[in-house]
């Protein structure tokens, strides 16, 4: 039936069609009249009818695309016309070739804002992207803005409304985990090679599993410097997490991000991707800084993977994250936030610049510069953003330099590696500056061996490195008392390759952490300079101290090791609490606490008043206790309840079978052992074998 | 108490079987000479000549008189246990991996690998037979359906045998009625390298390469422990006297020479039987230990290790007076 109804429609249409064509055949249609008829009357307007054709006609705003207006130009008069005209013509033309430009004039000087139009819309949107906000002098930022928009923004309808208000994403207090009541730490967890990823709560008893998702992250895990955001990474970007629930709170979208960094304040995070996506035109760069608040790209940059930008961190952010400061070629790009834009318009050059770090106190970075034929090498001390060098040190015969800030921004340590005199051997020391002190004095400690590690007490005055040969290192620990650098003490014949201190300082950890070395755990006190304890953790891999200092983990991760994957539990005076196997654990981390908020007297007093907080602290532990000592034994006295069932059925099945058994043994009952090993006497029998008589030749 | 150290051995041992009174200790290993060794002073007795291969297990019957020995050599053999001569021999086509007496003694059972196109195969003689008389019972596995056989025992009463498969399945055969597979478990994931049975016969326990031991109900193989461990365990045994087990095994053999001592774990852990928990350690093994069996009294214990060497272990004082709180 469907089918003849299809035919029959097919041949309808086919028919008149083929009438006109045998009437043009047959030339026997008339030559049409297309003249109107002198009354009529056009009932059909031009827009309605050629509505395509009157698109293409030129148009007065055509080409007002590629217009551009720019505010904030300096007011000039007729004199320097010319001059400020090669500048905003330098400016203006990197974005494109300009087509023409305007600066409207007001007796006799310009009015403060120019007209360019460039060739192609393009360059013009390009343009209000790159210039919009650039700064020509202190008092002359641009503001660029397409002609169009101008435009767009006078014709806004009269019952324009404004956008409704959205309600406040409220993410909850992000910092909820400092107000756990027993003050126990978070941390996560990746294991399973990868596959899970979980947060524990380190509790009394044994960590206790927070949440635990899968494929959460594709390759790692980072916390920012606070504790409020877990950052987990994917092929499409970074997501980051947080708040009671751990839901999503901001995603950065960055294809085959790597690397990432948080501004030491929470408020940025600059990531990092090898790949670079041709296709997407410059609008996809290396290196992206992000607000994190907002989720909004601050700015892009290019990264040069060849030579200076093999580094990471690329960019460092001041503690506060006012600057980001970027090294390249010569020359340290200090920008500044919120407007991201290069502090006075300029990057510093700094020929030779090799390594840069910001002080984690105070508005200046040091940064060295190594030697260059007769130049010896230099360390620098440069406030920012005045850029007035604060100090400078040449140091001769110099083959490396690390920079190594004071926690808390008081000192300046530069180990300096040097060859001697045949050039063989490398030999270090250090130069503390005091940053405090006027003029910044500098402090030598000779070592007169290479330096394999070091580390300042996150807390207080002291330092730790460990220097010499494998096997026979030894640790050195310092402190710097009313500007004088004291010898506290020196442990020889270490095989320790790290160096890992409480971030409430006193108490060090001492660990090897290659595979040459001895996983050997080593808890030193730095007030009394003794080992508290040591231990051995087997192909320990890395080492984290929780974030009060109170404990200690040791990891063999997956990602290193294949077997053995576990993380042990110290306490900080090195004792082992507990060894937890994990299938593939790849990586463990703490998660991070801000500063604490209390002021130095008041931890001052908390300090004297010790003992009374610690009774009730003391008092809980053993409640606790107990209460897990009772749990577990009433577990084992159920399940000994259930077994001793089973062994009643079973001991009565044995009995019921006994006759069976026994006839199997020829009616020897074989039940119960019968050997006594008391019976048995060991005696000792001397049985001659063989006797021979050899006769000794007398030789005479 | 330092242990006896049986040295006797050229190559690393395979399976170690305590007699019924437990004053004789049978070792066999990878050199083709099975020994027997008095416990009380680790003085070796004598040895059983004639293998020309590894020599995968031994056992020997509840009297003490007769020993058997299951090789690669593709030979079973029964032996005087006096005098150490040869009372009869197996050929078979592919190496004999388990052997064992039934509970009366005249019956024994072996299992071949599946070698050289030959499917395993599950043997039982009745050795009151003339030598060369036909198997009481034997049935070949079809390794499409089932892996092979990699240890084997009798069940209580001579009903049934258990054995232990390389996928870490175990089965039930019924030999009543002539090698019907009564059922299979598998709860271990990997290869089931020993069985062994508690001194009343109505408990199981494994040893996998799984790194874990498991407790079974002998008659029903209900799954009633597990005893995780970090490292393959190739041996496992329970305590005739306390509720304990111990186990033995670590880092692959083959894995050994690239791995330092002590990440190897070559330690025998004694276990607590129904809370799971590990309760002690014994040191001594260079090698993975690859056998492991109570003295029947439970006073002592004896391990045989990929390093040759056996060693016998009394328990101090202080194994008896611990308690687990509960």
């Amino acid at each position: 039936m469907v089918t003849s109804m299809d035919g029959e429609q097919d041949w309808e249409d086919v028919k008149p069609r083929k009438k006109r064509q045998d009437d043009i055949i047959n030339g026997s249609e008339e030559e049409p009249d297309f003249s109107d008829p002198e009354d009529f009357e056009e009932d059909v307007s031009d827009s309605e009818f050629l509505a395509d054709v009157l698109e293409k006609k030129p148009k007065e705003a055509d080409g007002i695309d590629a217009v551009i207006v720019v505010d904030n130009v300096p007011v000039v008069g007729e004199e320097r016309l010319g001059k400020l005209k090669i500048v905003i013509t330098k400016i203006f033309s990197k974005f494109g070739k300009i087509h023409s430009d305007y600066y409207p004039e007001f007796e006799g000087k310009t009015k403060g804002y120019i007209f360019i139009e460039y060739e192609q819309d393009k360059s013009a949107k390009d343009a209000v992207k790159g210039a919009d906000g650039y700064k020509l002098d202190k008092s002359h930022a641009f503001r660029v803005n397409l002609f169009s928009d101008f435009e767009k923004y006078k014709n806004v309808t009269e019952n324009w409304t404004p956008p409704e208000k959205q309600p406040l994403k409220d993410v909850g207090n992000l910092y909820y985990f400092l107000e756990d009541e027993d003050c126990n730490n978070q941390f996560s967890v990746i294991y399973e090679g990868g596959v899970k990823t979980g947060i524990f709560l380190n509790t009394a008893a044994e960590p206790s599993l927070l949440e635990q998702r899968e494929r959460w992250t594709e390759t790692y895990t980072r916390w920012s410097p606070k504790g409020a955001y877990l950052a987990t990474f994917h092929a499409k970007g970074i997501a980051l997490w947080g708040g009671e629930k751990f839901r999503q709170i901001q995603r950065f979208t960055h294809p085959g991000v790597q690397l990432i960094d948080f501004s030491p304040c929470e408020r940025y995070l600059v990531t990092f991707s090898p790949m670079q996506d041709p296709s997407r035109g410059d609008d996809i760069q290396a290196i992206t800084v992000w607000e994190i608040f907002t989720g909004l790209k601050k700015r892009s940059f290019h990264a040069d993977m060849s030579g200076e930008d093999r580094q990471w961190p690329i960019f460092k952010t001041k503690y506060d994250g006012k600057y980001f400061a970027r090294k390249a070629k010569g020359v340290l790009s200090v920008y500044e936030t919120p407007s991201m834009g290069l502090v006075d318009k300029k990057s510093i050059a700094i020929d030779g610049i090799s390594e840069f770090f910001w002080s984690p106190a105070d508005n200046m970075l040091a940064f060295w510069i190594p030697e260059n034929n007769q130049i010896p090498a230099r360390v620098t001390i440069l406030a920012i953003p005045s850029k007035k060098e604060v100090r400078v040190k040449n140091l001769f015969n110099v083959s490396d330099i690390r920079l190594n800030w004071h926690k808390q921004g008081k000192f300046l340590c530069v180990k300096v590696d040097r060859y001697n005199k045949a050039k063989k051997a490398n030999i270090s020391n250090f130069e503390i500056f005091h940053i405090m002190e006027k003029q910044v004095p500098v402090d030598i400690v000779e070592l007169k061996e290479q330096v394999i590690a070091f580390a300042w007490e996150p807390t207080g005055n002291k330092f730790c490195c460990l220097h010499g040969e494998a096997p026979r290192i030894s640790a050195m620990f310092f402190e710097i008392k009313g500007g004088k650098i004291e010898h506290l003490g020196t442990m020889e014949k270490k095989q320790a390759t790290h160096i890992f201190w409480s971030p409430a300082g006193q108490f060090v950890l001492l660990v090897g952490l290659n595979s040459f070395s001895s996983s050997q755990l080593e808890f030193i006190d730095t007030a009394d300079m003794t080992v508290m304890n040591s231990g051995e953790h087997h192909m320990v891999s890395d080492v984290e101290w929780d974030p009060t200092g109170r404990y200690l983990v040791s990891i063999v991760s997956w990602w290193e090791h294949k077997i053995d994957n576990a993380y042990w539990v110290w306490s900080f005076q090195g004792r082992l609490m507990r060894k937890y196997p994990m299938e593939q654990l790849c990586q463990l981390l703490w998660r991070p606490k801000p500063k604490s908020i209390l002021s130095a007297d008041h931890i001052k007093k908390i300090r004297k008043n010790h003992k009374s907080f610690s009774k009730i602290f003391e008092a809980k532990d053993r409640l606790l206790q107990s209460r897990v000592s009772k749990e577990i034994i009433d577990k084992r006295r159920s399940l000994m309840e259930e077994f001793t069932n089973y062994r009643k059925h079973c001991n009565e099945v044995y009995q019921h079978t006994t006759p069976y058994r026994r006839e199997l043994r020829n009616g020897v009952m074989t039940d119960e052992v019968d050997y006594q090993a008391e019976d048995l006497d060991e005696v000792t029998v001397e049985i001659l074998i063989e006797e021979e008589e050899t006769i000794l030749n007398d030789k005479e | 108490m330092r242990p006896l150290m049986l040295q006797g051995h050229e190559r690393a041992i395979t399976q170690i079987r305590y007699n019924r009174e437990g004053d004789l200790l049978f070792t066999v290993a990878k050199d083709a000479t099975p020994n027997v060794w008095y416990t009380i002073n680790g003085e070796r007795l004598g040895t059983y000549d004639g293998h020309r291969g590894t020599v995968w297990s031994v056992d020997v019957n509840w009297d003490s008189t007769k020993v058997l020995t299951g090789a690669a050599d593709l030979s079973c053999k029964l032996w005087d246990c006096e005098t150490g001569k040869v009372i009869n021999t197996w050929d078979t086509k592919s190496s004999v991996r388990s052997s064992n007496f039934s509970y009366c003694g005249n019956m024994i059972n072996f299992t071949t690998d599946r070698q050289m196109k030959h499917e395993p195969k599950i043997c039982i003689y009745d050795i009151r037979e003339p030598s060369d008389s036909e198997p009481a019972l034997s049935f070949v596995i079809d390794t499409k359906e089932m892996s092979k056989p990699m240890c084997s025992l009798w069940g209580a009463l001579n009903e049934y045998l258990i054995t232990g498969h390389d996928d870490g399945t175990m089965a039930h055969w019924d030999l009543k009625v002539g090698g019907e597979l009564l059922h299979s478990v598998r709860e271990h994931t990997a290869l089931i390298k020993d069985m062994q049975l508690s001194s009343d016969q109505m408990m199981l326990i494994t040893a996998s390469k799984d790194k874990t031991a498991k407790l079974f109900d002998a008659p029903s193989l209900n799954l009633m422990k597990t005893y995780k461990t970090d490292r393959p365990v190739n041996s496992a045994a329970i305590s005739p006297i306390r509720d304990h087990v111990v186990l033995g095994g670590g880092q692959e053999a083959m894995d050994v020479t690239t791995s330092n001592l002590k990440e190897g774990k070559f330690d025998a852990r004694f276990f607590h039987l129904v809370f799971e928990e590990e309760f002690g350690r014994v040191k001594g093994h260079f090698g993975p230990i690859n056998s492991l069996a109570f003295h029947p009294n439970g006073n002592s214990y004896s391990s045989g290790g990929e390093d040759g060497f056996v060693r016998v272990h009394q328990f101090d004082e202080s194994y008896f007076d611990f308690q687990f709180e509960c």
